[in-house]
């Protein structure tokens, strides 16, 4: 056990630093500089020179890397260079915002997709399940920013029930909060809730091939008794799976979401930062993605362990 | 165990949908909004500021929000483009135009209370020359010294006589400020304009409400949210849906139309400052020669790239020069018609052929668009123009901007009264007149009638040479509330005037 969490450390940890680095070496080689941004075309060349001086670009890129480092290592992201604000915060409101839209459009997305993907899988042979199928397949091809728009169109321009876009904190305000994340969660939802409900489809349809389910029915149950006795839990790993994978893809994919409904989310503040060239906060973003990603991995593996007690001996 | 995890999963579900009802019900007439809806704004606008600090920060966006709003200055710009007096209630000039003694306000106030005085005034301009890096600190140049004679009395005089100090006086490098509110300029603005800053969040909003003790007349509207979008057509939508009441100054024209047939909405259409630019590296092999830069001049069919570009909207103008600054002269627009067959002889007699250029254009979406037309248009006259589109702003600056490695950009340039900062030999268009440059200084330091003669001698000179292409110049079309009135139509300033807008 002691073995395992300090297996999982030591991957995290080469992660992080292995992700900082390739983060920091794009930056540097990316062309534009942060100080020419922040004074604009009418500073001179000896004015830019004397900011990026102020704001430490004069200094070896390695001095600059362990700076940061360093004070990563003690808890501090810094300062941005364009907002001159503390990074920890800004990165919190943004992750935090992400975070709601990402997880309401996933319970959404199972919503839909575990019944919608039984059922596709169950009447298999029969038009009803093959025009399911073919609405799934559908959604899969529709991409999320033009569900989007057609929800904005819709419901917010033509029928004038929700807002547009924007973001309203749930602690100020949580009737507008709700109000402001339900649009942006369906969209987001929809195209996860039509991908995923093919993996249920198949993973169902896997699970109805193997020899317990002969078994169970064998032993005299229903094919949909069996199904939900035995079937659905086998069915799930793999859906997780892929779930874990598309909530890790959406923390930052989530972006094209953001955009359409002006919401300002991890994804945004991330674009935001490296057109600013905002070494300092890009970096810190990155920090915190893989930070989640190990740890919504971690959790995955969790999950398995608790639907499935085969795999608890396995690891 | 089985059971009770079956029992707790569907609890869950029900919960959820039970949520997802109650959302769906509250979704009609739960706004919780306090403010009293009549006098508040919500304005929808493109270019978040970074931060709040203009004194160390480029970009139009934190002028556009906060001058006039939160900071004033002694002047202002009307929406006509005059200069009128604002912290200063008047003021004379001595007759050698080098001395300008400023009659103050009395018992105007800081939003932190400290007092606005002649002291401030020359707190805040003493303090541009060595703590500004941006929004241009040289504009104050002119100034030799600024004296306090008493509380409601400064005096300015200057190191020689200057018509553009005053206007620029009108822009960010005049404001003024109160040496206890410069603790966190990029967050916490300290003004003594009609608004106060109330919350700040960059790439989203900023909030502003009236300021209760403003000296002026107070604005009608209460509570002012600037909300900032990344995409234009985000922005009409949530006009559209009620979200905002305004779009100040729409980027993508053809969302336009559909606002001119609606009732619910009104149109407003005014001129900015903005002059669309096809510029050629006046010092690159390709661009050297007056004839080939002429020839560009007449290969471009201006009109057509407007067309494609900006749907039709904006003006020809033929000179950087916007009809809101005196000089204009509309004349200009015509010097160049579209006439390929003149080019084509241009570029012989220049003994130019097969001439290929690097075009290179910002990424922004009304560049990509007229870049294609022109591309297209100067094919016809054998000059073969190979597209490449740069990130904005980071590459664009460092590559066209600050190393000059390009033949031709094209890029909006949106500050006022820009003509001069354009002429400068180190600027990257590389056009380098000494006599144009000493016309401008010699204009500048000229009485205020001669002023306007020279200024359009000069800017037509630049058009006759070719200095660059400026192809049209970007309306500024607002989109608002039928029942918004007082709305700015032109933006003869980088300032968003809030103050005059009512219902």
């Amino acid at each position: 056990m002691v073995l395992v969490v300090l297996r999982r450390l030591g991957v995290f940890a080469t992660t992080v630093i292995v992700a900082s680095v390739v983060t920091f070496l794009m930056l540097s080689i990316l062309p534009g500089d942060a100080a020419r941004i922040a004074l604009g075309v009418q500073a001179t060349e000896a004015d830019v020179a004397a900011q990026a001086t102020a704001m430490g670009l004069d200094r070896p890129a390695i001095v600059r890397y362990l700076d940061w480092f360093g004070h990563v290592l003690i808890g501090e992201f810094g300062t941005s260079t364009v907002s001159r604000q503390a990074i920890g915060p800004e990165i919190t409101d943004a992750l935090g915002i992400t975070v709601i839209l990402v997880l309401t459009s996933v319970v959404l997305a199972l919503l839909f997709a575990i019944p919608f993907g039984i059922l596709t899988a169950v009447r298999q042979r029969k038009p009803d399940g093959a025009i399911l199928s073919g609405i799934s397949q559908i959604g899969v091809a529709v991409p999320g920013f033009l569900a989007g728009m057609l929800l904005v169109t819709v419901f917010a321009v033509t029928l004038r029930w929700l807002p547009a876009g924007g973001w309203v904190d749930p602690g100020n305000d949580f009737g507008g909060f709700l109000e402001h994340l339900i649009l942006p969660a369906i969209a987001l939802g929809s195209v996860q809730g039509a991908v995923l409900s093919r993996y249920v489809r198949s993973s169902v349809l896997e699970v109805m091939r193997e020899d317990f389910i002969r078994t169970a029915r064998a032993k005299g149950l229903g094919a949909g008794r069996a199904l939900f006795r035995h079937g659905l839990r086998n069915a799930a790993v793999p859906v997780m799976t892929v779930l874990g994978l598309q909530i890790a893809t959406l923390l930052v994919g989530a972006v094209v979401i953001e955009r359409v409904f002006s919401i300002p989310g991890l994804g945004s503040l991330l674009l935001d930062k490296v057109a600013l060239r905002d070494l300092p906060a890009v970096q810190g973003i990155v920090l915190v993605l893989v930070v989640f990603v190990l740890l919504l991995n971690f959790l995955v593996d969790l999950a398995f362990t608790l639907i499935d007690p085969r795999l608890r001996s396995v690891s | 165990m089985r059971a009770h995890t079956q029992r707790s999963m569907f609890a869950s579900m029900a919960a959820v949908m039970v949520a997802f009802v109650a959302l769906v019900g509250c979704s009609d007439g739960s706004s919780t909004n306090e403010a009293d809806a009549d006098t508040s704004l919500t304005v929808g606008l493109l270019a978040t500021p970074g931060n709040l600090d203009y004194t160390t920060t480029a970009g139009a966006a934190i002028p556009q929000a906060l001058l006039y709003n939160v900071y004033e200055g002694l002047v202002k710009l009307d929406n006509d483009g005059a200069i009128i007096p604002l912290l200063a209630e008047s003021w004379t000039v001595s007759d050698d135009g080098l001395v300008y003694d400023f009659l103050l306000h009395e018992g105007v106030t800081f939003s932190d209370g400290s007092p606005f005085t002649a002291e401030s005034v020359k707190f805040s301009l003493e303090r541009v020359k060595d703590n500004w890096t941006a929004n241009g600190p040289a504009y104050l140049d002119p100034i030799a010294s600024i004296e306090a004679v008493s509380d409601t009395e400064a005096r300015i005089t200057l190191s020689k006589p200057s018509n553009s100090w005053l206007f620029n006086m009108s822009g960010p490098v005049g404001t003024m400020f109160t040496e206890s509110g410069l603790a966190d300029l990029a967050t916490a603005p300290v003004g003594t304009g009609p608004y106060t800053v109330s919350s700040f969040k960059t790439g989203d909003s900023l909030v502003l409400a009236a300021n209760a003790d403003y000296w002026g007349e107070a604005p009608y509207m209460t509570d002012v949210t600037l909300r900032y979008f990344t995409d234009a057509t985000a922005q009409t939508n949530a006009l559209l849906s009620g979200d905002i009441n305004l779009v100040a100054g729409i980027s993508q024209f053809q969302l336009v139309d559909q606002f001119k047939s609606n009732t619910d909405f009104q149109v407003l259409e005014g001129a900015s400052t903005g002059e669309v630019t096809l510029s050629m590296n006046n010092v690159s092999d390709a661009f050297s020669d007056v004839r080939v830069r002429q020839a560009v001049m007449y290969a471009i069919d201006r009109q057509a790239v407007m067309d494609t570009a900006n749907s039709g909207y904006g003006l020809l103008i033929g000179s950087m020069v916007p009809p809101t600054d005196p000089w204009y002269d509309e004349s200009l627009a015509d010097l160049y018609p579209y006439d390929p067959d003149q080019a084509t002889e241009l570029l012989a007699e220049a003994g130019v052929s097969d001439l290929t250029v690097a075009f290179k254009i910002p990424n922004l979406p009304y560049a990509v668009a007229a870049a294609q037309v022109v591309k297209d248009q100067l094919a016809k006259v054998g000059i073969t123009a190979d597209v490449t589109a740069l990130e904005f702003p980071a590459v664009w600056l460092d590559e066209v901007f600050s190393n000059h490695d390009y033949d031709m950009s094209l890029i909006m340039h949106s500050e006022p009264r820009d003509v001069t900062v354009f002429a400068a030999p180190t600027y990257y268009a590389g056009y380098d007149s000494p006599s144009v440059m000493a016309k401008f200084a010699e204009a500048d330091a000229a009485d205020p009638t001669s002023y306007i003669d020279m200024m359009k001698e000069v800017t037509t000179t630049m058009a006759e040479e070719a200095a660059a292409n400026w192809l049209y110049l970007q309306p500024a079309i607002s989109l608002a509330d039928a029942d918004l009135i007082g709305v700015p139509k032109n933006t003869p300033s980088l300032a968003l005037d809030l103050s005059t807008i009512a219902r």
